[in-house]
Parts: structure tokens; sequence; C-alpha cells
């Protein structure tokens, strides 16, 4: 059998060092990092590349799933969680594994045989699709972008408007903009609906960041931000968004 | 429900006071020589009783105008209306019997009515319709009474209820399932730790169910629970956090809701320390002034992750909103809340009057 790296991601030391306790049987699995926050995963998971990650989700700095949205991992990864909505949901999706806090070797054990077997076929068929997926269903508090090694959090009050450029988003936010690789459509299905509005085919915008609206010919309006911003306001966008200010 | 009909016993009172009236005005009759006494009391007992129906029906005159709206002109022209129409079926009434009896031969109980007399009933039936409305007043005021004690009983078990379920929900569940995986990972290479922590755990969970069920206690209790708290987390976090109390040895004894301050050192820990790589100090200080009670307790934060946690869901907002609702509950306004954010520092600061919480009966 081929060796394994891993790398344990997890906020606690005593947690930490249960997950090396149990794993010191296994002398085909190799401990390449530690990490006690989401920040230091980001950078382990893409310096180091592991085969499996054991990683925890609520976090300090970054959430567990915050770490994979980054990285663009989707493969290898253990969830070793307490107790937290994001559970069951992972465990309808076999691509990952999940261990509730407190766990037992012996189920241990079994995370680690199906993540072997999952990595095996991994080498031969095609990338899996169920973190993506999971991401892709979870409510976000805030965005994290990573720029050259730097990773911006942005919460999503501070944000004016979101624009769509080719393969990429615009965040705009204080004043500041940065680019991320999103689609348009996949970020506004993680924003709550009630505060974030789809104004156009290539614009979401704060609703509480609109100041007013401004008509510019017939069929055009423009939303006016109170940071002096102007977006343009789509026939589709001004029916979505009259609902909420007149 | 009305007052009178649907209580027996009411009924009955209702109708001795009614054959009282009768023989009154049977006597009265004969004494002015209007009558013999047979036929006054076979011409006073049935028309009485037949009013008492009327009188009764007072009750829905004022339950039509409940106290909140009564204005004098309008109270004048419902009540007076009332009355006069009564007043006038009853004279009819007494009229169509008096002539009913002397019809069908009973000449002999044929009672003079003269024009007088009948100004004098139509008094009489005034009169007792208007003591009518005012004795259902008076049973309706009551009824109301006895409703709104009823309403504000069940709104306090409702209240009660309200806190229990806040303070079982503040048992953390993340808390819970954490401490166990520590204790589970201690077990291997700590022995004792593992069983010191098992024994704080213990005593934590319990002390919160002692306490959860009353009303208030004393402070030093609720910092006993705290250090319970934090002697587990400590075992979590280890050096990174550190705890300094400053007690002033008077506010020991003071009465405190329970658990108000344990979800603020876990606050201080989850939102402040927590996300500080070095780790860091939480303040608490507590002292008394100007008959209030203060305390302060102070963490230190990451300035990154501040905003983020400000801004969301699991942030700072639903704890201290649900003190300060608990605290405008106990004591009206005579309890704050109130907090600071700072670039490096969070820091709430309370204070409770040391008169005793709102007396709920």
């Amino acid at each position: 059998m081929n060796q394994l790296s891993l790398l344990i991601v997890d906020d606690e030391a005593l947690a930490r060092r249960l997950s090396r306790e149990y794993l010191k049987k296994y002398d085909d699995i190799n401990i390449v990092g530690e990490c006690d926050n989401g920040l230091d995963a980001v950078e382990a998971i893409n310096t180091l590349n592991p085969d499996l990650i054991l990683l925890d989700i609520l976090m300090p700095k970054l959430t567990g799933l915050e770490v994979l949205a980054l990285t663009g991992r989707t493969h290898g990864v253990i969830f070793t969680t307490a107790y937290d909505q994001y559970a069951l949901k992972a465990f309808d999706l076999h691509a990952v594994d999940y261990l509730l806090k407190p766990f037992s070797q012996q189920r241990f054990d079994e995370s680690i045989v199906r993540a072997r077997r999952l990595l095996n076929k991994e080498l031969s068929i095609k990338p899996h699709q169920e973190i993506p997926a999971l991401l892709a269903d979870t409510q976000l508090e805030r965005i994290v972008v990573r720029d050259r090694g730097q990773v911006h959090m942005i919460p999503l009050a501070e944000i004016d408007y979101i624009e769509a450029q080719d393969d990429y988003i615009c965040i705009h936010w204080q004043g500041k903009s940065i680019l991320k690789t999103q689609s348009l459509s996949a970020l506004e299905a993680q924003l709550d609906a009630q505060v974030f509005i789809r104004i156009h085919r290539s614009y979401i915008v704060r609703l509480s960041a609109v100041k007013s609206m401004e008509r510019i010919s017939k069929d055009a309006q423009l939303a006016v931000l109170f940071s002096g911003a102007k977006v343009p306001i789509s026939r589709a966008g001004y029916e979505r968004i009259k609902m909420f200010i007149l | 429900m009305h007052p009178i009909l649907s209580h027996l016993r009411r009924l009955f009172l209702f109708q001795c006071s009614l054959a009282l009236v009768g023989g009154l005005l049977a006597w009265f009759l004969v004494e002015m020589h209007f009558a013999s006494w047979a036929g006054a009391l076979i011409f006073a007992l049935p028309v009485l009783q037949l009013y008492g129906f009327m009188l009764t029906s007072a009750y829905y005159v004022c339950r039509s105008l409940p106290f909140s709206i009564r204005k004098a002109p309008k109270v004048l022209w419902v009540f007076g209306g009332a009355t006069l129409f009564s007043s006038l079926v009853w004279l009819g009434f007494c009229l169509l019997w008096n002539s009913l009896i002397t019809n069908v031969g009973f000449a002999w109980a044929n009672v003079l009515l003269s024009n007088q007399v009948a100004i004098f009933l139509f008094c009489i039936g005034c009169v007792l319709y208007v003591m009518s409305l005012l004795a259902h007043d008076v049973l309706i005021a009551f009824e109301n009474i006895r409703a709104a004690e009823r309403q504000q009983a069940a709104t306090q078990v409702l209240a009660r209820d309200a806190e229990l379920q806040l303070l079982r929900s503040q048992i953390n569940p993340h808390f819970l399932f954490n401490s166990l995986n520590s204790i589970s990972a201690l077990t291997t290479f700590d022995a004792d730790a593992a069983r010191a922590m098992t024994i704080e755990l213990g005593d934590f969970f319990r002390k919160t169910l002692a306490i959860s069920e009353r009303k208030t206690i004393r402070l030093a209790e609720e910092l006993e629970l705290c250090e319970h708290f934090l002697a587990i987390e400590k075992i979590r976090f280890g050096e990174k956090l550190i705890a300094q109390f400053e007690i002033e040895p008077a506010t020991l004894g003071v009465q405190v809701p329970p658990m108000f301050l344990q979800p603020l050192i876990e606050n201080a820990i989850k939102h402040g320390i927590y996300d500080l790589s070095q780790g860091g100090t939480i303040q608490l200080k507590s002292i008394m002034c100007d008959a209030h009670l203060h305390i302060a307790i102070s963490n230190p934060i990451d300035q990154r992750s501040l905003i983020a946690a400000v801004n969301s869901t699991r942030g700072t907002g639903t704890g201290l909103k649900n003190i300060k609702a608990r605290f405008e509950n106990l004591y009206g306004g005579k309890a704050s809340v109130s907090w600071q954010l700072s670039n490096i520092f969070f820091r709430v600061e309370l204070s409770i009057p040391l008169v005793s919480a709102r007396q709920t009966e």
C-alpha cells in the first residue's frame, strides 16, 4: 500500500493529540502538519497538498468550509466536528466522511478505510462534485477571497455591489474592489435573497446600500448607492428590486 | 356568560329580592286602599317576576358600552333610553295584567290604577332598571378584574417557561461535545486530568440546572458557575486563556438573575480569545456604587474577525439582546446593559439595582 500524507486541522490541541493517538497504528500514514486555525490550514493545504485532511469545521479566523472554498479542495477530506448543521449534510454526500466528536478509534478506522477506497478510485474517475455542492448549499456570513497569498474577509454588510467580469466576479466594498473566481449565479445562490438583489445579468446589489433609483431613459434605470457608485438595473432586475423598495 | 342567569345562587337571591319588592308594592297598594291584600299580591308578584327578565337584560346594555369607551353623553343616551323603554314596557304590562285579571272574572282582585298610580309604577320601573344597570356594571367590573388576574397569572407562567427554555438552550452543545472529546483525548495520556475535567463538567451542568430553577441567585453562585466553566475551557485552550476576577467582597451577596454572566464569559472566549493566536486575558470587575451592582467584562479581540463577528449570525447580538430583555423584564428600566467595541477590546458593562427583582406572584 502506498504512503498517505495527512494534515490535521483543529483548533484544540487535545483534539489534534487525539487524532495523532488514533493514527499511531498506521505506519503508512504520514502526518505532514498540524494547524490550529483556518488561515494556516489554507497555507498548509496549498504548500503540502496532503492526500487526506482531518478538518474541523468551526475554527478561529476561517471555518473549515471556507478553507475548502479558498483552496478549491474537493477530495480527501474527513470532517471532524462537535455539533453543527453541516454534519448531517456532509453525511449525505459519501465522497467526504464526517466524524462527530467524541468519536472512537473504531469509527476513526472506518473513516480511514473509506477515505482510502475513495482516494484509490479518484485516480481513475472524475473529480467529486459533493464538496462543491456542499459549499454551494451553505449560506454565507462573509465572503473570503485569497489574493496573492493574503486572505481577505469581506463582511456581507460592507458590500456595496458585486459585478460579473468574464469568469470572475468583482466585489466592491468600502471603496475597494477585489476579484474572485466564481460565477455570479453561484454566489447569488449563497446569499440571502432578501438582502442581496440581482438587479442585472451582471450585477448583484446589497439592498440597504441603495440610496435611490434614477431613470435615465424609458427602459433603463440606475441604482445610485450611498457610496456614490451607479449600477445599471435591467428590466427584469427592476421588477425584482421594485418589490423591496416601493 | 350572564352573571345572574348562569349562577343558580345569584338567580335565587335575585328572585327573592323581586318578591320582596313585589310585597312592598302590594303593601303600598293596600295601604292606599287601591286594592285588597289578595288582589294586590296577585297583581304585584307576577308583574315583578316578569320585569325581572327585563332587568337582567341590562347586562347586555352594560356590555354594549365597555368601560373604556364610556363618555357622559353616550352613557346618558343609551342607559336613559333603555331605562325609559323598559319602564314603558313594564307599565304596559302592569295595565295589561290588571285588565286581564279583571276580565277573566276576578273582579274582586282588581287594582284601581289611576293616572297617579300609573306614574308611580313607571317611576318604580325606572328606579329598578337603573339599579339593575348599576348592579350589572359592578358584576362586569368584578368579572373583568378576575379575568385580568387569570391572564396575568397565565402570562407569568409563559414568561417563566420562556426563561427556562432560554436557560436550557444556553447549554451550548458545542461546548458539551468538544469537552467530551477533550476528555476522550486526555484518557490516554493524562488520566488525572481527564478525571478532573469530567468532575468539572459534571459540576458545571449540575450547578446550571440547580440555579436555572431559581429566580435570583447570589452573585457568588454565578461566579462559581463561571469558574467551573473557565476551568473546563482552560483545559481545552491551555495557556491561551487567562481570566482575572476583581470582585469587591460586598458584591458577593447581591441577588442577580441566574446565568447572566456565564454566557458573557462564553462570548468573550468565543468571539475574543478564540481568534487570537497568542491568546488573551478576560477581565471581570464588580463594584458597588449608588445602590447598584456594576459589572464590567472586557476581552481583547482580533481586529480582523471583529467586524465579521459583529455582523454574522453567530455574532454577539443574540446573547447580549437576551440579557437585555431579561433585565428589562426583571428590573424595568432600573438595570442597564451596554457595550463598547474598539479596535483591540470588547467591553460589556452591566448595572443591576440592589433592590430585589420585580415581584412575580
